[in-house]
């Protein structure tokens, strides 16, 4: 089996997640290398949203460095602005939201706003809600990429910038006047997660070979549903990392960081 | 006014925050209605300099509305010229942006007597991929800013609102999250369906700042690539500042008025600034120039972290304040990599 790096995993962990004939509504990086691949191998009909404005456009000049890229609209179907694609999201035609967050709860809540708890004086600003917060509000299901650490995965998130199942209770996203179905998979560098669908808590549902559940849960600050039976990642074949490395990515503007 | 509808976001949140009465950050739907009907509509010569609309429109405790996204299209030569002339105690308008907000930020750092941000409604504030804001990092975690959160969908919907005449919109966002106990957004019962929808208040700056594609000498404009919420921002402002890459006849915009996304109504000033939204993206003219957006951001955060100042004051003395225009400006920044940045563009297909 070749070498791969983490955010290769997770760009072809995401890929494996989107099923063909589904539009799936990209923020910038790794959900964008994700869709590409997807179409590039099991899903030659799925399509990209992008929140400035675009509709199933064709990525042939490089991977969009911007949701706003000029690469992000280039011979789009439709091409207008924000209120048109996440008013498309809101009337049912987004299947995925493919978002990220600083931190993660149990029941798939996601900060992107702060860290620390004043909201007017926070330890740490982060860039805000952006577009994630309509997507995990509207679109169908949410999938979240998030590195797989401690301080992310935790009991209680700082703010609560993109819904997910709040509390778990059964009405909380009816209560909140979303319509999307709510948090979907969570991506990570080690292992997928999903959602229970009677508790809506977080559930193991694979680990990459080298980890136990055990491995996991200790990266975890709140209890992880596991379940008896937890499959092995699948792995990038050296056909995928081709794709990702040469064809997608090739200037290496996502996949060559490294996490920190 | 209170509201007997709530979703369940106080059974989650962690979050310590002050309760704030509502309060209108720009004008009042009534206000803004009245400014427009007072305005001349016939089709009158709109075109100034950037010189001249800055010092006609942008005075100190504006709420001031910025186009584009993030990097895309956004209206630099103007923000250059409002730091030029100055502007304090700034309410700031937008979705996303980095480098205008950023500058602005930059400017209050060095000069507060000449800029300043009072606080600011928005979504996001960031460069993407090169990184986060580290002057946003600076003011925030010094309580040097007031913020108010919104979506990216949120702040368009509010300036959609505006842009129609209502005083509210219902959004399908919001709620349920702490952005909900913290922005001027309201939970309601919906007397149609009686369920809970989540409304936000109109948005109506005073001036709003757009770059567009191309544009008549009366403010039709055409806007090619994503229109970003511009149109939205236009007719949501009481008054709009437009600086257009080409000034184009206005027989072509009547040969071909679906392509219209502005109506010339809603503009009050138009600026011809070939590369205005320089160092970012323009669809059909140049890409963005990531050399410079990451030089910038490496002088702010370099102060972020040192609190040396010299540096940033480097960047500005050279670029903005030693600078008489925008077109000086582009000069420094050379003939060869804004050649290079029309190349990248890859001749996108407008129609001009």
């Amino acid at each position: 089996m070749s070498e791969y790096t983490d955010f290769e995993m997770i760009a072809y962990t995401g890929s494996r997640i989107l099923e063909d004939g589904k539009i799936v509504f990209v923020g910038t990086g790794l959900p964008i290398i994700a869709a590409t691949h997807a179409q590039r191998t099991h899903a030659p009909n799925l399509y990209m949203i992008y929140e400035a404005g675009s509709l199933a456009p064709i990525l042939e000049m490089g991977v969009p460095l911007s949701v706003g890229d000029t690469r992000a609209a280039h011979k789009s179907c439709y091409l207008k602005g924000l209120c048109s694609v996440f008013e498309l999201t809101q009337r049912g035609f987004t299947d995925y939201a493919f978002i990220g967050g600083a931190q993660i709860d149990m029941y798939g809540n996601v900060c992107s706003t702060i860290q620390g708890d004043y909201y007017h004086q926070p330890n740490v600003r982060f860039p805000g809600s952006g577009g994630a917060g309509a997507m995990a509000a509207n679109c169908e299901k949410t999938i979240i990429i998030m590195a797989l650490e401690k301080r992310r995965f935790v009991e209680k998130i700082d703010f609560v910038t993109s819904i997910g199942f709040g509390d778990g209770s059964a009405d909380y996203r009816e209560k909140a006047g979303v319509m999307g179905a709510g948090p979907y998979r969570v991506i990570t560098n080690r292992a997928l997660f999903g959602f229970d669908a009677k508790t809506k808590r977080m559930i193991l549902l694979e680990a990459r070979k080298d980890m136990k559940p055990s491995d996991i849960q200790a990266l975890v600050d709140f209890e992880l549903i596991i379940p008896l039976e937890v499959k092995v990642m699948a792995e990038p074949t050296e056909h995928d990392l081709y794709l990702l490395r040469k064809v997608i990515d090739k200037e290496g503007y996502f996949l060559k960081r490294v996490i920190k | 006014m209170k509201s007997k509808a709530s979703s369940k976001i106080k059974e989650i949140s962690k979050l310590k925050y002050e309760e704030k009465p509502f309060e209108w950050w720009g004008l009042t739907p009534d206000k803004a209605r009245k400014i427009a009907v007072n305005k001349p509509h016939g089709l009158y010569n709109k075109r100034m300099t950037l010189k001249e609309a800055v010092q006609k429109h942008i005075k100190d405790g504006i709420n001031l509305g910025i186009g584009g996204f993030v990097n895309t299209r956004v209206p630099a030569a103007l923000i250059h010229e409002i730091i030029r002339q100055g502007a304090k105690d700034l309410t700031l308008s937008f979705h996303s942006n980095s480098i205008c907000a950023e500058w602005l930020a930059g400017a209050m750092i060095l000069e507060p007597d000449r800029i300043s941000i009072k606080r600011a409604e928005i979504a996001w504030w960031g460069y993407e991929i090169i990184g986060i804001a580290p002057l946003l990092r600076y003011l925030t975690s010094r309580g040097l800013i007031e913020l108010d959160d919104y979506t990216n969908y949120g702040m368009s919907a509010r300036f959609k609102a505006g842009a129609m005449g209502i005083p509210f919109i219902p959004v399908r966002d919001h709620g349920g999250t702490d952005m909900e106990l913290v922005n001027q957004g309201k939970m309601i019962q919906c007397p149609f369906t009686g369920k809970n929808i989540y409304v936000l208040p109109a948005c109506h700056p005073d001036v709003g700042i757009i770059h567009v594609t191309a544009a008549d000498i009366y403010g039709n404009a055409r806007i090619f690539g994503a229109l970003c919420t511009c149109p939205e921002i236009a007719l949501a402002s009481s008054y709009t500042i437009m600086s257009t890459e080409k000034i184009i006849s206005t027989e072509t915009i009547r040969t071909y008025p679906n392509l219209t996304e502005i109506p010339y109504v809603a503009i009050d000033a138009v600026i011809e600034q070939s590369y205005g939204s320089y160092p970012g993206a323009c669809y059909g003219h140049y890409w963005f120039d990531m050399e410079h957006l990451q030089k910038f951001r490496s002088i702010c955060e370099e102060f972020r972290k040192t609190s040396n100042k010299e540096p940033l004051k480097k960047y500005f003395d050279e670029y903005i304040f030693g600078c008489q225009t925008f077109d000086d400006f582009l000069e420094k920044i050379g003939y060869q990599k804004l050649k290079q940045l029309r190349e990248l563009d890859g001749g996108q297909p407008i129609i001009v």
